[in-house]
């Protein structure tokens, strides 16, 4: 789904001594299929712009169009807004609520108008997506789960209204490696069907340049780059006019071009580094 | 009479001496010895950990590594009597922490920073947050200021002494919370996964500031993450599955022990998987660790010759 965000600013508490700029005069589309990370240090604006994807913030000034809805508009759909949007907060797993998984990954269905066994059918599906078995989850108290496990249920709460735009803001912050890597798979997984639109917020510059085809930086509030990772990571020098930092394989690839072996590989994996040592190697 | 003991404990001792690496600083600070703890809920009993062998000595960086609910936290809140174990002992510069009477003595010589900074602040004010701890100890008032000014500037916030910290990124929180600790004058710091809700830059002023701890300061630090990264650069990692350590060693040794790191669900550093899979390839590639290990193993594995014919 289509996202275009045109002269978006925002300010906390305007007209007060704690007046803030959150966002400056943002603009930039997300097509349909894009998998885009959105990267900036603490306080740069990435959670306010995303809270705004699905009006948990009202549109100030500038304007937001999710598809064909207007988020801009005196009155906003809400509903189908954010049946569509799917949000997931960080630390999710704190949101858990409900007294059973099936509860809690139903509640979004059932307030979307979804029958019991429509919801009941979708919260199944969600949990199967997200890699746990609904029968033997279903019925336990989501507090009784790991960390990793619960995480995954709040994924599922999202997934089972079937948004077609998914935001996730720092998915894997806190999980092991293990985790990590499950959650990433399982966007990679819920691309070929579920949710063509997924936006990421993440730290992990290694996780940006693997999974991202698209990335924008914020910093200050103000977007400062609207690229892809290669182009960030590879053909520019912004990453050290902020505060981010490089991929680990774009950083050994530069330490061994200081060497003189440049490889033309955009390295943005491990995978990628490897393929194209060997290729040196060997060619 | 415990902050009479606190004091001395935390001060007089000559194995704290800044930067010289005296005989008493490598002797055992913290030792478990076949320590078990389960959480009990009614009927239920979860284990923590079961049968652990631990020895922290002065001035050692030592970092613990596992999966979600292996244990890490369990055994990092046995290390400073946060939690007693069910079995087995864990000792505080020789002091049982199932001792009651010197419960102050051992937590103010093993302080302890959690995940998220907002839960550890205290107080409104930065320097009264920082001053925390060493008031409940029963320090001097004036003795007090000296230690606020000494902790804010080991860890670079001293100009924020008089601000509030909830106006702080992260990453300054953070060191806020390590600053209140080092305010008792610890001879060691638990790091609880502290950098796991932390930006880029709160990781690395985090990373460099323990690392200065330790360095400088001699203070041994026990750091548990999810981050490969952080574990490069330790003495010694452990690594914790279901409960139990299931190695321990040098990280080289640890990240090259591919059993273990599987059965953990641990990833190594990136450097050292590619330098791995170059390997397996049939590269003539050694181990590496860091980025910059991998980047001379493979220059040196490509020849000039097919380095500059590109």
């Amino acid at each position: 789904m289509r996202i275009e965000v045109k002269n978006l600013k925002y300010v906390y508490s305007p007209k007060s001594p704690f007046e803030k700029v959150a966002l400056d005069d943002i603009s930039f589309t997300v097509d349909s299929g894009d998998t885009l990370g959105i990267v900036g240090s603490t306080g740069s604006g990435k959670s306010t712009l995303c809270r705004h994807l699905n009006a948990l913030i009202r549109v100030q000034s500038g304007s937001i169009t999710v598809g064909d809805i207007a988020l801009h508009a005196r009155k906003v759909d809400l509903k189908t807004l954010r049946k569509q949007v799917g949000m997931l907060f960080q630390f999710p797993e704190y949101q858990l609520f409900a007294d059973t998984v099936k509860k809690d990954v139903e509640f979004g269905p059932l307030n979307f108008g979804f029958s019991a066994e429509e919801a009941e059918a979708a919260a199944k599906q969600a949990l199967e997506l997200v890699g746990l078995d609904f029968d033997e989850v279903a019925g336990k108290s989501p507090f009784e789960l790991s960390g990793g496990q619960m995480r995954r249920v709040a994924i599922a709460g999202v997934l089972a209204s079937k948004p077609s735009v998914l935001v996730l803001d720092e998915p894997t912050a806190g999980l092991d490696p293990v985790g990590k890597r499950e959650i990433l798979q399982l966007v990679t997984e819920l691309k070929k069907g579920v949710t063509d639109t997924v936006i990421i917020i993440s730290h992990n510059m290694d996780e940006i340049a693997e999974f991202c085809n698209r990335v924008i930086v914020l910093d200050n509030g103000k977007l400062i780059a609207d690229t892809t990772p290669d182009e960030l990571f590879n053909h520019s020098d912004l990453v050290d006019k902020t505060e981010l930092d490089y991929p680990h394989t774009v950083k050994i690839k530069r330490l061994l071009a200081a060497k003189g072996c440049t490889l033309d590989s955009p390295a943005l994996s491990a995978d990628q580094l490897t393929a194209a040592i060997i290729g040196r190697a060997k060619g | 009479m415990s902050d009479k003991g606190t004091e001395s404990a935390a001060n007089g001792a000559p194995q704290v001496t800044e930067n010289s690496i005296t005989a008493g600083q490598n002797d055992a600070l913290i030792v478990a010895k076949d320590v078990t703890y389960s959480y009990r809920n009614g009927e239920q009993v979860s284990r923590g950990v079961k049968g652990v062998d631990l020895e922290i000595r002065g001035g050692e960086f030592v970092v613990v590594l596992g999966r979600n609910g292996s244990g890490k936290s369990t055994l990092a809140k046995l290390l400073n009597g946060f939690l007693v174990p069910d079995e087995g002992t864990v000792t505080v510069n020789g002091v049982d922490t199932a001792d009651d009477d010197k419960i102050f003595d051992v937590r103010s010589t093993v302080g302890m920073v959690f995940q998220n900074p907002d839960n550890q602040m205290v107080a409104s004010v930065i320097e009264s947050d920082v001053a925390f701890g060493p008031e409940n100890l029963g320090v001097p008032r004036d003795e007090i200021e000296e230690r606020v000014t000494e902790a804010l500037e080991t860890v670079g916030m001293e100009s924020y002494r008089t601000g509030s910290p909830n106006r702080l990124s992260g990453g300054q929180k953070q060191r806020i919370a390590i600053a209140a600790i080092l305010a008792m004058r610890p001879k060691a710091i638990v790091l609880d996964e502290s950098t796991a809700m932390l930006d880029p830059k709160g990781r690395r002023e985090i990373m460099d500031t323990i690392l200065k701890l330790q360095r400088e300061k001699g203070m041994a630090v026990v750091l548990i993450t999810h981050y490969m990264d952080e574990a490069i650069a330790a003495d010694k990692i452990h690594i914790m599955n279901d409960g139990e350590i299931i190695a321990s060693g040098t990280p080289r040794e640890v990240f090259q022990n591919e059993a273990a790191i599987q059965r953990a669900g641990l990833e190594l550093p990136v450097a050292a998987k590619v330098a791995l899979n170059l390997k397996k390839a049939g590269l003539n590639i050694g181990f590496a660790l860091t980025d910059e290990e991998l980047a001379e193993e493979v220059a040196v594995a490509l020849t000039e010759e097919k380095c500059e014919s590109k």
